[in-house]
């Protein structure tokens, strides 16, 4: 049986070279035994990530990953992320670009923590800016602020820490998964 | 051809979460995390990172281009099934940003679309019952 009889070719993909010694693992992956879900509403007038980080701690959860349902936003920045021109890497993110008050169409997130332990949220979405120009990047979250009580599932990852670390390929700072050091027991733990 | 169900019951399992190094395929390191987890099906549950240029299906068979680097993914669906033959197929569609913030949208093709800094992806089990 022959699939593709009218393939046409496609797009050659471009292998880039990064500035670091290639790591040996290319697919770094944990599991959790089983989802915990959640919905949050975040709270207007509080940012992005006071709005998504507050709740999950109350609930004991230290790492997600989040959907953000549509919703209004008071005030919106993001980053998108051209070629670096001073080399150092591939490419880099951009200066924050300001919109002010955008919609969201939808948007993914995960909690982690940062080089120093506190809680972070890296959040990438696709928006409508006022002026109705549709737009996506990587969302600001320490200074966008909800407009409105936007909707958020939230999928606790049991027994993975996610952590930002220097990442030597790159030389970005990148989340990764490790062990859990002391796992909350959750509700389907028999320990 | 397999048969089509309408409705398939079931309920989801476990959670993956992975990150995925420079130059891997988006499309089939999804598939390569479910082999890794031993996932017979998935659905992708979130997804954040950058490729070097984006890579669509288009209307009529062709593809199209969005060129990076980096091309950031601010929306990502899809989901994983085991094939007749036992092996895996991700079908996998989003929304990317080009480096001006532009969106492009459509299905991902397979091998075509590199990361370039880093690709997180959670994937939940489905087990249909």
């Amino acid at each position: 049986m022959t699939d593709f009889i009218n393939a046409q070719p496609l797009p050659r993909p471009r292998t880039l070279v990064h500035p670091g010694p290639v790591g040996p693992i290319r697919i770094e992956h944990r599991h959790a035994p089983l989802g915990r879900h959640f919905r949050l509403a975040l709270e207007p007038g509080r940012t992005l990530h006071e709005a998504i980080v507050e709740p999950l701690l109350g609930l004991g959860v230290r790492s997600a990953s989040m959907t953000l349902l549509g919703g209004r936003l008071s005030k919106l920045l993001y980053c998108v992320a051209p070629p670096d021109p001073t080399g150092e890497r591939v490419a880099n993110y951009t200066r924050p670009i300001e919109v002010g008050a955008a919609t969201l169409v939808f948007g993914n997130a995960t909690l982690g923590r940062n080089g120093r332990g506190e809680p972070l949220v890296h959040c990438h979405a696709t928006f409508v800016c006022d002026d109705g120009q549709v737009r996506g990047g990587h969302v600001v979250v320490d200074r966008s602020v909800a407009g409105a009580p936007i909707p958020v599932l939230a999928t606790s990852l049991d027994g993975i820490e996610l952590r930002i670390t220097h990442d030597d390929e790159t030389h970005m700072p990148l989340m990764r998964p490790f062990a859990a050091a002391a796992q909350r027991s959750p509700e389907t733990s028999d320990a | 051809m397999p048969e089509i169900h309408r409705v398939e019951a079931g309920a989801m399992g476990r959670v993956a979460y992975a990150r995925v190094a420079p130059n891997e395929d988006l499309v089939l390191s999804i598939e390569k995390l479910c082999v890794a987890e031993g996932f017979r099906h998935a659905f992708v549950r979130g997804a954040l990172g950058s490729l070097v240029d984006a890579c669509f299906l288009a209307p009529g068979g062709g593809t199209r281009l969005v060129h990076g680097p980096a091309v950031e993914i601010v929306s990502l669906a899809g989901e994983v099934r085991t094939q007749g033959d036992g092996s895996l197929r991700a079908a996998i569609t989003g929304i990317v940003a080009d480096t001006q913030g532009h969106v492009h949208g459509g299905p991902f093709v397979a091998g075509a679309n590199p990361v370039c800094v880093t690709f997180e992806v959670t994937l939940e089990e489905w087990l249909p019952s």
